[in-house]
């Protein structure tokens, strides 16, 4: 079970989303991947994909206004 | 439609998770709490400074303070709402944005009707403009622009509030087009616009009939967006 | 500190609100702002007196513009940004926002990161901006505003802006990622 960061600090809407979707496929089940936000959008937007998607999913908010979204793949 | 809220563990149940670092080396967290009351202190001032002058005024700043407020309470995108149906396949805002278009429909259909029926000039009608290529071209580059650019007119404003350096650059720029676009617009007035017409759509379809018609439409576009999402999960 | 722990500074402050309950909201203030103001909600107008403002601050002048002509426009002007409503308006969003990151202890600058975000941003600016002009408003104006008010500008704004959102999404994936 491997863990991953995705440091996503700064950048704008899309853009963590789809870099998570992207590093994602790389995972195999049961990997974790951790992104670092800071972009509210993001806060919200990554989670919902991931629950979608059937992931296990945690926010935790590190800092003022920073966020790390813990995904763990589930399949 | 599933809703997140910031603090740790989630759907999940506790933290199940299993991680290596549990906390990175944390900094220490500022609270902002005390600078936020201030500033809604002085809100509230300069909000009571403009009712003496105009009362106008503090309406126009109370609401513009409840639409950036809920903004960004709620991280409210219209650009999100355009571009993930494409880009990530998700629904939910565009969703979101669809009922805010029949609510806010219905409320204005009232006022509307209201004042007709009272036999008064009908309020906003200004916005009701001419439809001509000038729609379709103005609309398609502010859909590029403003995926490009990571937020709409509204989300522009919004981000510049949460201290995106990105948008005020936007922002700016924004501005220089405004008056670029301004200063076309005689041109685009003459040779295009003016052969487009301004349609009330219950000019067309009496006032029921304009409302059911808009909602049907609405809620069909709902259920669109609804079997959208959901078709790419079953693809997935 | 005692307060974060509250059940109202948790649900009302700080966490995030439901889509749903933004979408309830905005039309609650965009009725409350038809009703006092006479007219919808509008952002990208007030974006052009704003340059007008600077243009004129740097010496040029708008007066034989033709979208400044009529008299509503010349007495907004002359009138100044403290006296305008869209621009109080606007001014509001931008503190709004401001106050609910401040109050939920969420506030941190972002700073531009790369060459492509000021390329974007740039690019992006100058696009709505003169879209907005030509398509008489902007995603709230033309489009939110528009389609409440049962103009059939409105759903023919909608329906461009999609597709624009489109290509825009490819152009980012492609030249701003």
């Amino acid at each position: 079970m491997k863990e991953y960061e995705l440091d996503c600090y700064g950048e704008a809407c899309p853009v963590p989303l789809v870099k998570a979707q992207n590093k994602l496929k790389e995972l195999e089940v049961g990997d974790v991947l951790i992104v670092q936000i800071d972009h509210s959008c993001a806060m919200k937007n990554l989670p919902e994909w991931a629950r979608k998607e059937g992931h296990n999913v945690e926010v935790e908010e590190v800092d003022d206004g920073e966020w790390e979204v813990v995904i763990e793949k589930v399949k | 439609m599933s809703d997140v809220n910031s603090s740790a563990a989630s759907s999940s149940g506790g933290s199940s998770i299993r991680r290596s670092s549990r906390t990175r080396s944390r900094k220490k967290k500022k609270n902002q709490l005390p600078i936020g009351v201030t500033l809604f202190v002085l809100v509230v001032a300069f909000g009571i400074y403009l009712g003496t002058r105009n009362e106008q005024l503090a309406v126009f700043w109370v609401t513009g303070l409840a639409f950036g407020y809920i903004l960004q309470r709620t991280r409210f995108c219209f650009t999100a709402a355009m571009r993930d149906p494409y880009l990530t396949g998700g629904t939910n805002l565009t969703k979101a944005v669809l009922t805010a278009f029949a609510i806010t429909s219905i409320g204005f259909i009232a006022i509307k009707y209201g004042a007709y029926a009272k036999g008064l000039p009908i309020p906003g009608q200004s916005y009701i403009v001419p439809v001509s290529l000038a729609t379709a071209i103005g609309a398609f580059i502010f859909g590029v622009g403003m995926v490009i650019s990571g937020g709409c007119a509204s989300g522009t404003l919004m981000r510049v509030g949460e201290g995106f350096t990105m948008q005020l650059l936007s922002l700016f720029f924004f501005v220089v087009g405004s008056l670029w676009g301004a200063h076309d617009f005689g041109w685009w007035k003459l040779n295009v616009i003016l052969s487009g017409k301004a349609v009330f759509l219950p000019d067309v379809f009496g006032w029921m009939g304009a409302v059911v018609i808009q909602l049907l439409i609405i809620a069909l576009l709902w259920i669109a967006a609804d079997k959208w999402a959901n078709r790419k999960e079953k693809e997935a | 500190m005692g307060i974060k722990d509250n059940k109202y500074y948790k649900e009302w402050i700080k966490d995030a609100w439901p889509y749903l309950t933004g979408a309830i909201l905005l039309s609650v203030f965009q009725i409350v702002t038809l009703a006092t103001t006479g007219n919808p909600w509008g952002v990208s107008g007030v974006l052009a007196n704003w340059g007008a403002w600077l243009y004129e601050a740097a010496g040029g002048s708008v007066d034989k513009w033709y979208y400044f002509s009529s008299e509503g426009a010349r007495r907004t002007l002359e009138g100044g940004f403290l006296n305008h409503g869209g621009s109080i308006r606007n001014l509001g969003i931008i503190i709004g926002a401001l106050v609910a990151v401040l109050l939920a202890s969420g506030f941190k600058i972002k700073k531009i990161k790369s060459w492509k975000q000021i390329a974007a941003a740039v690019l992006g600016g100058l696009l709505m901006g003169y879209g907005a002009r030509i398509g008489f408003g902007c995603n709230i104006g033309a489009l939110y505003s528009g389609i409440a008010s049962f103009s059939l500008s409105g759903w023919v704004f909608g329906i461009f802006i999609f597709l624009g959102a489109i290509v825009g999404s490819k152009l980012l994936v492609k030249l701003f990622m």
